[in-house]
């Protein structure tokens, strides 16, 4: 693999601006929609 | 129904039908964008059993097998940090290329073969599920839907492979998600005038439907928080880091962005896209608290039973369960209109016609069984289909049957996809005909698909009594993934455990997993937990006790 493809690769996702972000909108949606299902297992219990 | 599914054969196979050689035959020639890899991930684990079984589970057992995703988008994180980066840089056709190339062959090939083993299996139940639903709704014979379902599969994908696959799951995938979207609405037309949606929620949780977290830690309970937040990130870590039906999707992607999105698109989506479908099982389930569902939803059975000598017995349960729905619609009214006081009375009462209506089903399946010995006394597959079926208006039956059908045919099309694309590279390619020209692996590949869509079909042919289909599904998958998982592991993050320690780890790994299975009661998803800690662990410790030879190529 050459340089140019080694750049190619390394490309910056389309929105938000770094994987880490969007990494973390991944997991933060987890843990809202975690909390949600709680609330809504209690609401409704 | 059949406009829809012969235009997905047919597009499937016309726009394709020009593949020139195997990198275009098995990875689109690296050119798919993230959102079609997003949407074939989804459509390739989005399968029939999953539109069928799933709300009969929440029917039955409530929305609690959300859990079961809970670590998806964990695992989706992972996948992107780690593996996408490796299989990008290696330029890997399959995912057990990388242990050959890590390890040595025999690793490679204990991957490859688990994986064939499982997923041809696999490859069965996902065209047996559509199958036998059409045989019940509309009497045809099961083999012979089997064989044309199967069939239709086969005719597009070993004309187009990767690409006939990705193309035909984004109308696959627009299908279903219309069908499920007015299979849901449809409910809300369907209920008394007088129970709101917020009533039916009501309703749905106090019969204990909207059970969608729970805390508890229990081994021997199959769903809860901690089985899915760690079993299932196990689970699904192997599932799309080194099942190579769902990896084939992501190494067709133009570069490491697109694969790494794919994935976390998937991410954001799955979870919410299962508590829907689930959600639309507990309001079936309200629905059938205002109609009287059948005492047993497989009607040839119910209809067996009901012709044989057992007959009057199975009408006195059913006019015992009609009298028995009545008074239940009448307590949940005043369930619904009671203050916080006389609301406890009422609830003890429903908790009362709850338990007898679970005595003569029991009842009524103990006659079944007792009629006809071979009987499968689980009905969850039936219960959604019953649904549509019966009450939805004629053109959305259509609708929801093509994506039932759609559905399948995603989930098999990349299935078979997947095991000609190992059985090339991983076997023939590298054992038996190392040096033939591109036109040749070319043909093999799609004599080889054809391969697998038959012993799929023989499969599918065989497969019955094996309760509710979707478990069954995980449950094969479950065997194996933690093994495969743990040799995965211990690829991408030690730099200097040998090939042979890992070997004989996988090794005893699946033989303690296949013991679980056998001789305890241990819950699926641990399997996958275990399997995977002990190659783990065990490969550390072979490491440091054999001897020691030049391994070190990755």
């Amino acid at each position: 693999m050459n340089d140019d493809q080694d750049k190619h690769n390394d490309e910056k996702p389309p929105f938000l601006g770094s994987w880490n972000k969007i990494y973390l909108l991944v997991f933060g949606e987890l843990i809202v929609l975690i909390s949600l299902f709680y609330l809504f297992t209690k609401a409704f219990s | 129904m059949c406009g829809f599914t012969g235009f997905i054969v047919f597009y499937g196979a016309w726009k394709t039908r020009k593949t020139k050689n195997v990198d275009d035959y098995l990875r689109t020639g690296k050119s798919s964008s993230w959102w079609v890899i997003a949407l074939s991930i989804m459509a390739t684990q989005a399968s029939a059993i999953t539109f069928l079984s799933t709300p009969g589970q929440a029917y039955v057992d409530g929305m609690r097998f959300v859990q079961f995703y809970l670590g998806l988008p964990i695992a989706m994180i992972i996948l992107s940090i780690t593996a996408v980066p490796i299989y990008s840089k290696l330029n890997v056709y399959t995912a057990y290329e990388y242990l050959e190339i890590r390890f040595d062959l025999k690793n490679r090939l204990l991957g490859s073969v688990l994986f064939l083993s499982q997923r041809g299996l696999a490859a069965g139940f996902t065209i047996y599920a559509p199958a036998l639903i059409l045989s019940v709704i509309f009497g045809w014979e099961l083999n012979t839907t089997i064989i044309l379902i199967g069939v239709m599969v086969i005719v597009y994908t070993s004309i187009g492979g990767t690409n006939a696959v990705n193309k035909t799951h984004i109308l696959q995938l627009s299908i279903i998600t219309i069908g499920m979207f007015a299979a849901f609405f449809m409910i809300y037309f369907l209920l008394p005038k007088d129970i709101s949606v917020i009533d039916a929620a009501y309703i749905a949780g106090k019969m204990g439907k909207l059970n969608a977290i729970d805390f508890s830690f229990n081994l021997n309970d199959r769903y809860t928080f901690w089985s899915g937040i760690i079993g299932g990130t196990f689970l699904m870590l192997s599932y799309f880091g080194t099942d190579h039906s769902q990896v084939a999707r992501y190494l067709s992607a133009k570069n490491i962005t697109q694969s790494r999105m794919g994935l976390l698109v998937n991410g954001l989506v799955k979870i919410p896209m299962q508590f829907i479908i689930l959600f639309i099982g507990a309001m079936v389930f309200v629905f059938f608290q205002f109609v009287t569902p059948p005492l047993f939803f497989n009607s040839v059975e119910t209809n067996k039973v009901k012709s044989g000598s057992y007959s009057s017995e199975y009408s006195k349960l059913e006019n015992e369960f009609e009298l028995l729905q009545k008074n239940k619609r009448e307590k949940l009214r005043e369930f619904l209109n009671s203050n916080v006081n006389s609301n406890k009375d009422v609830s003890i009462e429903l908790d009362k016609i709850s338990q007898r209506e679970k005595e003569i089903r029991t009842s009524a399946k103990d006659l079944i069984k007792k009629n006809n010995s071979d009987a499968d006394t689980n009905d969850t597959n039936y219960i959604f289909i019953t649904y549509i079926v019966n009450y939805l208006p004629v053109g959305l039956i259509g609708l929801l049957l093509a994506a039932i059908i759609a559905a399948s045919m995603s989930s098999t099309s990349a299935e078979l996809n997947s095991l000609a694309s190992t059985s090339l590279i991983d076997i023939y390619k590298r054992l038996i005909n190392k040096n033939a020209n591109d036109e040749h692996y070319l043909k093999f590949s799609k004599f080889v698909t054809v391969g697998w869509g038959f012993y799929a079909i023989i499969f599918a042919l065989l497969a019955s009594e094996l309760g509710s289909l979707i478990e069954a599904v995980n449950i094969l998958g479950s065997l194996v993934y933690g093994t495969i998982l743990g040799i995965f592991l211990v690829a991408f993050y030690t730099k200097k455990v040998s090939g042979d320690s890992v070997f004989i780890s996988a090794i005893i790994a699946e033989s303690f997993v296949l013991y679980c299975f056998l001789f305890t009661s241990i819950p699926f998803l641990w399997y996958n937990v275990i399997g995977c800690l002990l190659v783990v662990s065990l490969s550390l410790i072979f490491n440091l006790l054999l001897p020691k030879r030049e391994f070190d190529k990755y």
